[in-house]
């Protein structure tokens, strides 16, 4: 049997071990090679296996949409009736060869993605150039297929308080850009925006060269920069005029208050504060989400509440779930707090959440548990960079946004240098500025910034 | 949709195509259904899938003018009347607006059909 102090005399070895730096020079197959091709960006990895992975990332999200709705039809008319083949063909023809097809939109990019045989990416690449250049956008595909994709989206998203809560949080924390709802809410009224001529015209300028980036991993270098830059040629090369351009950027500014959702679907609370944007922007702040990390709320081990100090303040509540992040976007960040669950007992959470931010503040914390927040975002950062899910996105946004792309050994510096002071000062601009709140659900329970001590 | 037609091979024979337009043109205006206010793609039979289909893409103003056009023609044919001639389609206003949308449709269902019977050979 091992002894209580062998444990505690091992544990700092493997601490010190896991500590040892990432060689990511060392490591080839974790870096992107960029390259350009016929004026489209291209970023590889090369894993060298039976599959592949493409990914075309356009800066078309529902941040910079012209109106509402835009990057969700966009999104639902990826794969559907081009110049060339219809959208039954395309199905038909991807399932002969076996891949996998799949888009998806996020505040800020539309993501187009193929999974393949390694073979078959001539196949997938010119898939993916055609549904970007020659989409029809035909008014009868609209209001057959994509207008009820649509519909069932929204009850999706609109079913889930969280994501009300944290899609408000968002519209009241950067009010327009940002602040735009991911996918428009079943009352708003989008219908009279989205047409299919305007989104033709919105198609043309949000798949311009200048606008996409495509990201692959698997096949070889190479390869890919043949193959885009052969089917890649035919993509509009600029801005078109009128009014469905993609709308330019507008740097995001944080405003903060509070917001008050009746809802029968559940309960949640978005407690949101300004956090840091994505990696290699100017407002990237490695202590934010050594921050998210420390006060948690969610256990990443098995029947045990986790060192974090929100699952420690509130083990007594059992029917909720919290958890802690930062959402990073290229030139503004999120740092949310979500309490979901019932309603008394968020009412009740929702105070820890604030008392715990002033110890935090106040830097009466375990420097032991800053340690292992540290360790626990490093390892949140890395992994999100390394699953094809988020890695893809995250790199093709980087190069559309144009911020240097992800390099996996500074992250990891970058994290390992946040100091308990970077996170205690983090915590203290928290608390002097002003928050968000958003509460959805039964709001007679739920409770106002005043009552739990935050300033909006 | 289409009944039997020798149209096609007519068409492409510009001389019997010239030798047959007057006789066309007198054939469609004597048919009646102009002075009924009707187009030619009024009166193509609604009773399947693939016009019914056809009928719902058609554009917003496009499918309020059809009905209006079916009303007042079954008006006219209630009360035994014909149009007057400034109301009465003119040769020029029948143009097909439907039939492009079926043909469409019947393209889509035959590439369905196509691909649901496809066989493999490697």
């Amino acid at each position: 049997m091992l002894s209580r102090s062998s444990i505690s005399r091992n544990a700092p070895r493997a601490l010190a071990a896991g500590r040892r730096a990432m060689a990511s020079a060392a490591n080839p197959t974790f870096q992107y090679d960029v390259s350009e091709a016929s004026g489209v960006k291209v970023a590889n990895r090369e894993v060298g296996g039976a599959t592949g992975t493409l990914a075309l990332v356009a800066k078309a999200g529902s941040r910079y949409q012209p109106f509402p709705g835009f990057s969700d039809a966009l999104e639902k008319f990826a794969f559907k009736t081009t110049l060339k083949r219809s959208a039954l063909r395309i199905t038909r023809e991807v399932e002969l060869l076996g891949g996998e097809i799949s888009a998806s939109h996020s505040r800020e990019n539309v993501v187009l993605r193929a999974k393949f045989l390694a073979g078959d990416l001539p196949y997938f690449t010119e898939l993916l150039a055609e549904v970007a250049s020659s989409t029809k956008f035909a008014d009868h595909e609209l209001s057959e297929v994509v207008s009820d994709l649509l519909k069932l989206k929204q009850q999706a998203v609109y079913s889930n308080p969280e994501s009300v809560a944290v899609d408000a949080a968002h519209g009241v924390a950067f009010h327009r850009g940002l602040g735009a709802a991911q996918t428009p809410s079943q009352s708003t009224p989008y219908e009279k925006y989205v047409s299919g001529d305007a989104l033709a015209q919105f198609a043309q300028d949000a798949y311009a060269k200048s606008n996409v980036a495509l990201v692959a991993t698997g096949p070889n270098s190479a390869d890919v920069t043949k193959w885009v830059g052969q089917f890649f040629k035919d993509l509009p090369a600029g801005a078109t005029s009128g009014q469905y351009k993609v709308q330019p950027t507008q740097a995001s500014k944080y405003f903060g208050g509070e917001q008050r959702i009746p809802s029968k679907a559940g309960n949640a609370v978005v407690v949101a504060f300004p956090g840091s944007s994505a990696f290699g922007t100017a407002g990237f702040k490695a202590e934010a989400s050594v921050l998210a990390a420390l006060l948690g709320g969610e256990s990443t081990i098995k029947w045990t509440p986790g060192f974090s100090l929100l699952s420690q303040a509130t083990k007594g509540f059992n029917q909720i779930n919290i958890s802690t992040k930062n959402l990073a976007y290229s030139d503004a960040g999120l740092f949310t707090v979500t309490l979901s669950g019932q309603a008394d007992q968020i009412a009740a959470a929702s105070k820890n959440v604030v008392d715990v931010l002033k110890k935090a503040a106040a830097g009466e914390v375990a420097s032991e548990d800053i340690k292992k927040a540290i360790a626990l975002a490093k390892f949140r950062a890395l992994e999100s960079l390394q699953t094809l899910d988020t890695g893809l996105e995250a790199t093709g946004s980087g190069l559309v946004h144009g911020s240097k792309p992800y390099q996996i050994g500074e992250i990891a510096q970058a994290v390992e240098k946040v100091s308990e002071q970077q996170v205690k000062e983090t915590a203290q601009s928290f608390l002097s500025g002003k928050a968000t709140l958003i509460s959805v659900g039964d709001v007679h329970q739920l409770p106002y910034a005043e009552d739990i001590g935050l300033t909006v | 949709m289409s009944a039997p037609s020798i149209a096609n091979y007519i068409v492409k024979r510009p001389w019997l195509k010239r030798w047959m337009t007057p006789l066309a043109n007198w054939y469609t205006d004597a048919a009646g259904y102009r002075k009924l206010g009707l187009k030619f793609d009024d009166l193509i039979p609604e009773e399947s899938e693939n016009v019914q289909k056809a009928i719902k893409r058609l554009p917003a103003k496009e499918a309020y003018d059809r009905v209006f056009r079916i009303r007042r023609a079954f008006q006219c044919s209630i009360s035994h009347t014909l149009l007057p001639a400034n109301e009465q389609i003119k040769p020029e206003e029948d143009v097909e607006y439907l039939s492009p949308i079926i043909r469409e449709v019947e393209k889509e269902a035959k590439e369905r059909a196509d691909l649901e019977t496809l066989t493999l050979r490697k």
